[in-house]
């Protein structure tokens, strides 16, 4: 981030040869800029921060007011804790049968609506995207009902159908920002060529598509794995990671929940490393070859 | 030879209540260069998608060979079409690309790379087999397509303006280079083009478009020389007009009572006495009099020359609006002012029924 300032504070001194009154102004706004961006990265990492401490507190609420020292007993806890695991399990189930389910159908969605210019292709946008603008409860109660006639009940499953009624509205919109924007001439520069609708969609279409695919599939899995609203009433007996958290509540938190947090941000972040990497490898990769 | 004809019969396109290309026939003959000339929006891309099979004419048939085209897509007709954006697969390499249309016929990779190679190589690409079409020139991008659509073997090879993109070097040394991979190959070029210098240099013959109506279809040297409508002996080359009434008329020849005078040339279109008519002769075939009286001559107003080395451009001012003076450069031209005397024969000119014009 400091790199950007002095990057933006270059530009506005490379663009502005100005008279020494601008100066001080300009001098003034950076001043202004830079409290900003550090109260805003307070803000955001503060919580983290204190949350990841309270992991090691040797204290049986989470808390850093209360210090008792410091320990890794609750990554042991946690290590026992069998519902919290299996969980993460659960979740992790969950998460995968959601994408399984929301890819196909919001791609099958966004082709319907950028391919096949019908006169109803304003109500069915307006259909297909409604998931989104309604709220989680009244999707997971109304999943639950639903099913329920026809013998389905609360469980894994039922959790993966009520997730995907909306997530698969956010893949649909994803797909639809990239097909907009292809060049529907090579489809048919591939079909003259003597290619099959089948052939040419696997060669041209899903190659195109492949990046978005996997964004789909990233914030897919993000959405499910943290979502409680729809889940806690399509879960029935079952549980994942946020609705035992959730249910915990109620008794008042241990620091084994933070040790969750702090795991969670260490997977975040040598993820995010790992991509960075690799995205630079390929950058140097293109540009030795030339 | 592998190529083969193309037929239009009686073919009509519409969009809707627009009608993008009127009645047409047309026979284009095996293993030709046979190019489709006229200005934006006439209905060239409309014909040439007509015959790769992306759209179905509203009425008529198109033949290809023996066989009626009408059901077949695009993917099973014997045509490969060049597109006017080229449209290489951004994500392939450049062989990749060329055996994009054997890999669909499930050919296996080895056959299909040594033949993506071979084909490179016949269009110059030796080297560049592993590099992507971003990593080309636009020369370089334009051989690619050409070997991708060559790889399948096509009897007929359909070009919409391919060369539009390049610049003017390139685009000269573009043209002998297809006129040589359609004389090695034998395939029927249908080239689209809204460029009459390059559609008069490569091509066999010419179909002279205008606003959906297939105005003249002839080889090059007819299209030039005898011109059958006036937007067609104003788009192909240069043409001097001059209208007026027909005062005298018989079976070869019509005077034309212009404000320069009666002027005599070919009465092409069989018109007689009272008639409105124009009459076009070439710069190249007019003179700057002196000495020698051509059959007709009058005076006009000299304006400006411009020099092309081995030849100049005269402009002339008359009632009848401009007229060039195309010369050889014999050093003479240079102390022309005030009126002069031009003229030409009547075997040089050709005296049609009035119609629209190209004004470019
Ligand atoms: N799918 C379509 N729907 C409606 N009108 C169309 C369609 N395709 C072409 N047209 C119209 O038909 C006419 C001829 O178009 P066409 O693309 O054949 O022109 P062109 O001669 O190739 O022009 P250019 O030299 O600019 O490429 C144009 O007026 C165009 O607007
Ligand atoms: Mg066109």
């Amino acid at each position: 981030m400091t790199a950007t300032t002095s990057d933006s504070a270059v530009t506005v001194a490379a663009g502005a040869p100005a008279p020494a009154g601008r100066r001080a102004g300009t001098e003034w706004s950076e001043v202004i800029l830079k409290i900003y961006i550090g109260v805003f990265f307070l803000y955001l990492f503060a919580p983290l921060l204190v949350m990841s401490l309270a992991a090691f507190n040797a204290y049986e609420y989470p808390s850093v007011t209360q210090w008792r020292g410091w320990t890794l007993k609750w990554f042991g806890e946690l290590a026992e804790d069998d519902r919290i695991l299996q969980g993460i399990v659960n979740s992790v189930i969950v998460a995968v049968g959601v994408i399984g389910i929301s890819l196909p159908l919001g791609l099958s969605g966004a082709f319907i609506l950028t391919r096949l210019q019908s006169r109803f292709n304003n109500v069915l946008y307006a259909t297909l995207v409604s998931p989104l603008l309604m709220p989680g409860i009244i999707l997971g109660i109304s999943t639950l009902i639903f099913w329920g006639r026809v013998n389905v009940s609360g469980g894994l499953l039922l959790t993966i159908l009520a997730q995907a009624s909306f997530i698969a509205s956010y893949s649909m919109l994803l797909f639809m920002a990239r097909l907009q924007r292809q060049d529907r001439v090579l489809e048919e520069a591939a079909l003259d060529l003597g290619a099959s609708s089948f052939f040419m969609f696997r060669r041209i279409t899903l190659p195109f598509l492949m990046p978005t695919i996997l964004t789909a599939a990233v914030i897919a899995f993000l959405q499910s794995i943290e979502n409680y609203n729809t889940t806690v009433f399509a879960i029935g007996g079952d549980w994942t990671l946020v609705t035992e958290i959730g249910s915990r509540f109620r008794f008042g938190l241990s620091p084994v929940i933070n040790v969750i947090g702090v795991l969670f941000v260490i997977v975040t972040v040598a993820a995010a490393t790992l991509y960075t990497i690799q995205k630079e490898r390929e950058r140097k990769r293109k540009a030795a070859l030339k | 030879m592998r190529g083969k004809d193309v037929r239009l019969e009686d073919v009509v396109m519409r969009f809707g209540d627009f009608t993008a290309v009127q009645k047409t026939s047309l026979k284009i003959n095996a293993g030709e260069f046979f190019s489709v000339l006229g200005p934006s929006g006439c209905g060239k891309t409309t014909i040439l998608r007509m015959v790769s099979g992306f759209i179905e004419p509203t009425e008529g048939s198109v033949f290809i060979g023996e066989d009626n085209m009408r059901g077949l897509g695009p993917a099973r007709r014997p045509t490969a079409l060049i597109f006017q954006n080229l449209a290489l697969f951004p994500l392939m390499s450049n062989w990749e690309n060329v055996a994009f249309g054997l890999e669909a016929r499930g050919i296996d990779r080895k056959t299909r790379r040594n033949r993506a190679f071979e084909l490179l190589a016949l269009v110059g690409l030796q080297g560049h087999e592993e590099k992507t079409p971003a990593e080309l020139s636009g020369g370089q991008k334009q051989r690619v397509a050409i070997a991708r659509a060559l790889a399948v073997e096509p009897a007929v090879l359909l070009l919409d303006e391919p060369l539009s993109a390049l610049d003017l070097k390139l685009r000269q040394y573009m043209r002998a280079e297809l006129k040589e991979i359609q004389r090695k190959t034998g395939v029927t070029f249908i080239f689209i083009t809204h460029d009459q210098g390059e559609a008069l240099t490569m091509s066999d013959r010419i179909a002279v478009m205008k606003a959906g109506v297939v105005e003249q279809v002839d080889t090059v040297d007819n299209i030039y020389a005898n011109p059958k409508t006036p937007f067609v002996a104003t788009f192909v080359g240069e043409n001097n007009v001059l209208q007026g009434k027909v005062a005298q008329a018989d079976k070869e020849y019509a005077v034309v009572e212009t404000s320069q005078g009666p002027l005599r040339g070919l009465n092409q279109d069989g018109l007689s006495a009272g008639e409105t008519a124009m009459l076009f002769v070439r710069p190249e075939r007019t003179v700057l009099v002196n000495g020698v009286i051509p059959d007709n001559s009058f005076e006009a107003h000299f304006e400006r020359r411009d020099l092309e080395g081995a030849y100049v451009n005269l402009f002339f001012k008359t009632d009848a609006g401009p007229f060039i003076v195309h010369e050889a450069n014999r050093g003479r031209h240079g102390d022309l002012a005030g009126a002069a005397k031009v003229g030409f024969n009547a075997g040089d000119a050709i005296v049609m029924r009035p119609g629209e014009v190209d004004n470019e």
